[in-house]
């Protein structure tokens, strides 16, 4: 009956809104103020990347056409930091994502009192703001004084202390290495949820039709899990291609530019050294790249 | 009836009148009332806080007319903020600065030129070299607040025990490197060398003295570039240091200063404020200190000079300020008062007064100790100026990364070198 209700509400509603089309005009003052906060800097940020504009220039901008774009394409600084975003970002939302979906199915059958505390843990690290994550990473991997080394070097593991984040070819996969620490939970909270919702009938006739263990899991869970896998992924995609604070914090993109991604370069462009055209060509060029997965993820979540 | 109904009427009148007459009065005391904003990081850390709000106080209580409004921000962020508000067109009126962040500052025009606030009497009085690197298109855009050169520290005990002679620290580049090797040997615990060998434009100015005294100068008047074979020496030296273990890469010099503290870093290349963090963190006396650390000039490499950098702090006066007499009073107050300089330059910031007498006995008495004498007598002297600016910003990314390729990674020298002079600003 109060179902039934709703929808006669829901479907007067909708009438009225027919009938008096001009109530769409009170979305007005949203769209005022996305075209303010969201509009203008990107509109600006467009005019700025085709100028050459210099804080430091005491002249006024100039107007370059394609100048820093062309700069950009040769740019070998601009490939090693896309490069680089690429690896940190899909390499951390592939192996948390996995991780994330491995603890949901250890613990899913996990009700008891103790159990529940254990999942609770689980979820600390999404807790922990990212500056803190990037810190407390940094400290555990010093070559002298970093517990990751004292413990490796206790245990006979290793002879002499290793430099993770001093060396150019393990930084990134120790940055990653804190990443996934902090995103795992993410994906760990989103896939118990879901796998929550698979209906009981689903899981009781796939038992009765002898499915057990692994082909429960393929071919049962999976297929239900595919939804919040994605979109989470999608989500996570596109803030860990704005990730600044974990990286910043730990290597500053270094050494060399062995974990500069494209937020820390355009960073360093932008405020090292004041050169807000060119940082301007390249943000353009990684707003078209995240619109991308924005697009993907609206797909993602109309087809769903 | 009528007359009740004017005397209300009065009243409100004298009302008015009387509260013009008192809000003329505010408002002409409160033009009289000049109030300064000064952008400093000295009140954003927790060792200067306390003696530089002494000091505003002192100054406040000094000239009355005056209000200052501190603006705590901290040292990576105050140049990025400066140069966005002086741009804007809403600078403070004073601010700490330092080291090449005071050249771009004044590259956006943001700052008034110091030179007609400057008499003789204190020109006279400013120590040689402290203006030096000052000065764009000839006119002075900075006053010197304090001198803080760096210098090679040299731990006396971790050298005894290594079987060196703790008085005879090395003055060349491969009496250094034998000593840093003997120290590893004999003490593997201890970081034989720290060096600030991070990403950012301090860490070039720390190393380009380094880069000098092998000869190369990656960029400036007179340039080496960085694919030159001085440079390529200097690229080799610090690859041989880090795959040694005789540096620890990725510190920044601040990190370096605890450990030195434990007696963890053999030699630390670092500014005269190292025995005041020393001192602070383990409580360790004059004395004592002065056993057990010394200082001398850099080691002399293939160029055959010993240079140095000045890290010290300077104040700025932006133009667009509208109390310029006032602001420039409050710049020589903090500069050169006497209080100020024993209780904040010495005190806290252990770093060296820019004036060559204080106008205090005692106080002057008390800079005669062993390591600001070492560093009057060695190290200042051996200042060389930098090329600051714009170009001095860019290069030191990629002259950086290409430093820290070369002590982290395995890349051919020849190669970083050239990968550096390709980013370098044409």
């Amino acid at each position: 009956m109060v179902a039934a209700n709703a929808t006669t509400i829901t479907a007067t509603a909708r009438r009225n809104v027919e009938r008096y089309p001009l109530l769409d005009w009170m979305v007005t003052p949203t769209l005022v103020v996305l075209a303010l906060v969201v509009g203008y800097p990107i509109v600006y940020t467009l005019v700025l990347s085709v100028q050459d504009y210099n804080l430091l220039n005491v002249t006024p901008a100039t107007f370059v056409g394609a100048q820093n774009y062309r700069n950009l394409v040769l740019d070998p600084i601009f490939w090693v930091s896309l490069e680089n975003t690429a690896i940190y970002t899909f390499g951390s939302v592939i192996v948390s994502a996995l991780l994330g979906l491995i603890l949901a199915l250890l613990t899913e059958n996990l009700t008891s009192g103790p159990s529940r505390f254990a999942r609770t843990l689980l979820l600390m690290p999404w807790a922990v703001p990212f500056v803190v994550v990037a810190f407390l990473f940094r400290y555990m991997y010093l070559q002298n004084g970093g517990i990751i080394n004292a413990i490796l070097l206790a245990t006979g593991i290793l002879h002499a202390p290793v430099p993770w984040l001093n060396s150019a070819a393990l930084a990134m996969p120790a940055v990653s290495v804190a990443n996934i620490w902090a995103m795992t939970p993410f994906f760990f909270l989103l896939l118990s949820a879901a796998l929550t919702a698979i209906p009981n009938e689903v899981i009781e006739a796939a038992r009765i039709d002898r499915a057990r263990g692994w082909s429960m899991i393929v071919f049962i869970k999976l297929p239900f899990l595919a939804a919040a896998l994605l979109i989470s992924s999608l989500l996570m995609v596109i803030s860990n291609f704005n990730d600044f604070a974990k990286i910043w914090a730990m290597t500053q993109g270094g050494p060399g530019y062995s974990t500069s991604t494209l937020v820390v370069y355009v960073y360093r462009l932008a405020f090292e050294q004041y050169n807000f055209g060119y940082a301007s060509a390249i943000g353009v060029v990684w707003l078209l790249l995240l619109l991308c997965f924005a697009l993907a993820y609206l797909r993602a979540l109309r087809i769903r | 009836m009528t007359s009740l109904a004017r005397r209300p009427r009065l009243q409100l009148l004298a009302s008015v009148a009387a509260f013009a007459v008192l809000a003329l009065c505010a408002g002409a005391s409160a033009q009289d009332k000049i109030t300064l904003h000064f952008a400093n990081w000295a009140s954003a850390e927790g060792t200067t806080k306390d003696a530089i709000n002494k000091a505003i106080t002192d100054f406040e209580a000094s000239h009355p007319n005056i209000t200052i409004e501190s603006e705590s921000i901290s040292f990576s962020e105050i140049a990025h903020q400066l140069v966005l508000r002086a741009r804007s067109g809403n600078p403070p009126d004073v601010a700490q600065i330092s080291g090449n962040d005071t050249i771009l500052l004044a590259s956006t025009g943001a700052l008034e030129p110091l030179d007609s606030y400057v008499d003789a009497s204190l020109k006279a009085n400013i120590k040689p070299g402290a203006l030096s690197g000052l000065s764009v298109n000839g006119k002075l855009i900075a006053f010197p607040w304090n001198q803080s050169p760096a210098g090679l520290w040299y731990n006396k005990k971790i050298m005894a025990a290594a079987g060196l002679d703790p008085n005879k620290p090395p003055t060349t580049i491969d009496e250094l490197t034998a000593d840093l090797e003997a120290i590893k040997k004999s003490q593997p615990d201890v970081i034989p060398l720290g060096i600030d060998t991070t990403n950012r434009a301090f860490a070039l100015t720390s190393n380009w003295p380094w880069m000098q005294t092998f000869g190369a100068k990656p960029i400036g008047e007179g340039a080496t570039g960085a694919n030159s074979p001085e440079m390529k020496a200097y690229l080799t030296w610090m690859r041989k240091l880090a795959q040694e273990g005789l540096m620890d890469p990725g510190r920044k010099i601040g990190e370096f200063r605890p450990l030195a503290a434990q007696d963890k870093v053999a030699f630390d290349w670092d500014q005269v404020l190292l025995q005041g963090v020393i001192q602070g963190a383990n409580h360790m006396s004059a004395d004592d200190f002065y056993k057990t650390w010394g200082v001398t000039s850099m080691p002399v490499g293939p160029e055959g000079k010993a240079h140095s950098f000045e890290g010290g702090h300077q104040l700025i006066m932006f133009a667009k300020g509208a109390h310029k007499d006032a602001a420039w009073a409050f710049i020589k107050y903090l500069a050169t008062d006497p209080a100020v300089i024993s209780n904040y330059t010495l005190g806290v910031s252990s770093s060296l007064p820019s004036v060559v007498s204080t106008g205090d006995a005692t106080l002057d008495a008390k800079l005669n100790t062993p390591i600001f004498d070492a560093f009057a007598k060695k190290v200042i002297p051996t200042i060389s100026e930098q090329p600051y600016g714009p170009a001095f910003a860019q290069a030191s990314t990629a002259v950086m990364a290409g430093v820290q390729e070369a002590v982290t990674g395995q890349t051919p020298i020849d190669d970083i070198a050239a990968s550096i002079q390709q980013q370098l600003p044409h």
